[in-house]
């Protein structure tokens, strides 16, 4: 459009005048174009984008100020100058109205008319500088709409609520996220919020508004929202400043932990146990080589003796617990190799009875086996399946009467090897059957208390079934006896 | 010389508590659950109770220390503690658990001898 020569169109009925004045702005350097009527003027204006434009008011089609009316919807930059030798003041306003940039009274000398096309000009240049201007500040705009809306897109995605409060304790923004949080329905922007808030988050929220003075320091606190670990949060307090640095609000960042805090209490509940499991032993064996060594203590020989007999039964014991802390742990992490083959529950059986023969016998049980004749075979570790029998069988003898009985059977389902071990012991009460497989939990009643035991013995059987996609079941009835059946899937 | 009731389900914390203190000159009754302890208690009318927390069933001493007081049983009780200080569960005496002072276990001689002594001192001249 303009090439650094100004593009001008003169649309003039009259041909002289439209000739010599192209001829005259060509040899001042304009590209001058030319219509001989309104309507082939309208065409060329929406054909190019002109500079200037020179428009005769009278013509024989249209009248100069409709091509104005045209030139100004297409053009709005086009700097207009309405030519007519009818000049009066009336027209003059008309068209300056109508959106002319001025007004030239036909005839008019060159130097009357260069002058007017000079300032017309500088016009146009300022026209197009302001039309740049506007383009990029509506790109700007747009561009920070965008940016607006992606922020918030942002700011809903992330898991943890995100609240803005202003020094009003008001609220200014937050995510949906944030609800949740606080377990609260609703929050509007703009209301107080302090009353919605638990304690211990408004008097941290407190802590920040008191004081008109931006400071750059964080609060971070854990906070139950629900009693008992049921939601816990995590929420960080910053201080937010308005670009001069003054103090604007606070924003705080509220992290669900309750996952967290469940898994740490299960974890602490547990390391309580196993250190209290392991210092009761160490406490009396502890309590005997005090009393040997103390020279205030009269300790027969005999005595002596019987306090290491039992020291020794107890650090047996301790050994025994640890061993099968280390099983679980090692389970647990899945360190242990695995050696899946092919095995032979009935082997399986027959070695673990043997291992126990002597306990059997002191107590007189009677055991009875029901076994399929034709097992299918299992593939399964041979150390954790001879685990798993060897934990219920000394189960089923511990917990047995003198001359009781232990009646074992196993065959198959269409999916399962099913093996069931019932004994005619004590029995297990309705209220702990679903406590056995628990850690450390051992039943607590008159015939118990003789007993021991680790308390994970069924943790591990059941530990070990599961992660051969198995199940164990239990049927008890107190005083009576209990039977466990367990659920290995044949890998087929 | 004074009756001690000692209660605790460990058979071997017993012996050893009943030999240190039997060494000293106390009276010395045992029991080894809640029931028998309380029991005993009330048959023999001792001068101090030692109570473990029993922690297999995590409120047994608790427990059996507060059905003491409700049938106003008001004789020092010493109690024995295990992991307390290790899972933060620290008890103060007076506070929920009605008893006149703790021993962690494993238990010294000397520190039980010295507990015991200066909970019967305390009761005798309170009882006067």
């Amino acid at each position: 459009m303009n090439n650094n020569n100004p593009h001008i169109i003169i649309i003039d009925d009259e041909k002289g005048l439209r000739e010599g004045t192209k001829r005259l702005l060509e040899e001042e350097n304009y590209t001058v174009d030319t219509a001989e009527n309104g309507l082939k003027g309208i065409e060329l204006i929406k054909k190019n984008d002109y500079d200037l434009a020179i428009i005769d008011l009278r013509m024989p089609d249209i009248e100069g100020t409709d091509v104005l009316k045209e030139l100004k919807l297409y053009r709005p930059n086009t700097v207009s100058f309405i030519a007519t030798a009818y000049a009066s003041f009336e027209t003059a306003v008309e068209s300056t109205r109508l959106g002319a940039y001025s007004y030239i009274p036909k005839p008019f000398s060159p130097d009357e008319l260069l002058h007017q096309l000079k300032q017309g000009y500088k016009q146009r240049l300022l026209l197009l500088e302001a039309e740049r201007l506007k383009i990029e500040r509506e790109k700007n705009l747009l561009e920070i709409a965008h940016e607006k809306s992606r922020l918030k897109t942002i700011i809903e995605a992330i898991s943890s609520g995100v609240l803005l409060i202003n020094k009003e304790g008001e609220v200014v923004y937050y995510n949906n996220a944030t609800l949740h949080k606080l377990n609260i329905d609703r929050l509007n922007i703009g209301e107080r919020i302090r009353g919605k808030l638990p304690d211990k988050i408004a008097a941290i929220l407190d802590s920040f508004l008191v004081s008109d003075e931006y400071h750059d320091k964080s609060v971070t606190a854990q906070i139950e929202i629900i009693p008992q670990n049921r939601l816990v949060i995590d929420a960080t307090f910053s201080p937010v400043p308005h670009p001069d640095g003054s103090f604007a609000g606070v924003v705080i960042v509220l992290k669900n932990i309750t996952g967290f805090k469940q898994v740490e209490h299960i974890k602490n509940e547990f390391i309580s146990m196993v250190a209290h499991e392991l210092k009761t032993p160490i406490a009396a064996v502890l309590g005997y080589i005090k009393i040997i060594l103390d020279d205030t203590i009269p300790v027969t020989y005999e005595q002596q003796h019987d306090f290491l007999s039992r020291s020794h039964i107890r650090l047996k014991s301790l050994l025994d617990l640890i061993n099968d802390l280390l099983d679980i742990s090692r389970m647990e992490l899945k360190t242990k190799q695995r050696e899946i083959q092919k095995i032979d529950i009935k082997e399986i059986l027959e070695s673990s009875l043997n291992l126990l023969e002597i306990e059997i016998s002191k107590k007189r049980l009677e055991i009875t086996t029901d076994i399929d004749y034709d097992l299918p075979e299992l593939k399964a570790d041979y150390a954790e399946i001879s685990r798993v029998l060897l934990n219920l069988l000394s189960n089923a003898i511990k917990y047995n009467i003198e001359n009781g009985k232990i009646f074992i059977k196993i065959h198959q389902s269409p999916n399962h090897l099913i093996i069931k071990v019932e004994d005619t012991g004590i029995g297990i009460k309705t209220d702990d059957k679903e406590k056995i497989f628990s850690e450390f939990f051992r039943a607590k009643n008159k015939f118990t208390r003789s007993i021991s035991g680790t308390g994970l013995g069924l943790t591990i059987v059941k530990r070990i079934v599961e992660s051969y996609h198995g199940k164990i079941d239990v049927e008890s009835e107190y005083e009576k006896g209990t039977a466990f059946t367990i659920h290995l899937p044949i890998n087929k | 010389m004074a009756l001690i009731v000692i209660i605790d389900d460990d058979p071997d914390i017993i012996e050893v508590s009943t030999l240190v203190l039997k060494s000293k000159g106390y009276d010395i009754a045992t029991a080894n659950n809640p029931e028998d302890g309380f029991e005993i208690v009330n048959k023999l009318k001792p001068q101090l109770i030692i109570l473990d927390v029993m922690m297999d069933e995590p409120d047994d001493g608790f427990f059996l220390a507060q059905k003491f007081r409700r049938n106003k049983i008001d004789i020092p009780i010493l109690m024995y503690t295990s992991v307390s200080k290790a899972i933060g569960f620290e008890y103060g005496a007076g506070e929920m658990v009605p008893v006149d002072d703790f021993v962690e276990k494993p238990i010294s001689p000397e520190q039980l001898v010295e507990k015991v002594e200066n909970l019967l001192k305390k009761e005798k001249k309170r009882s006067k």
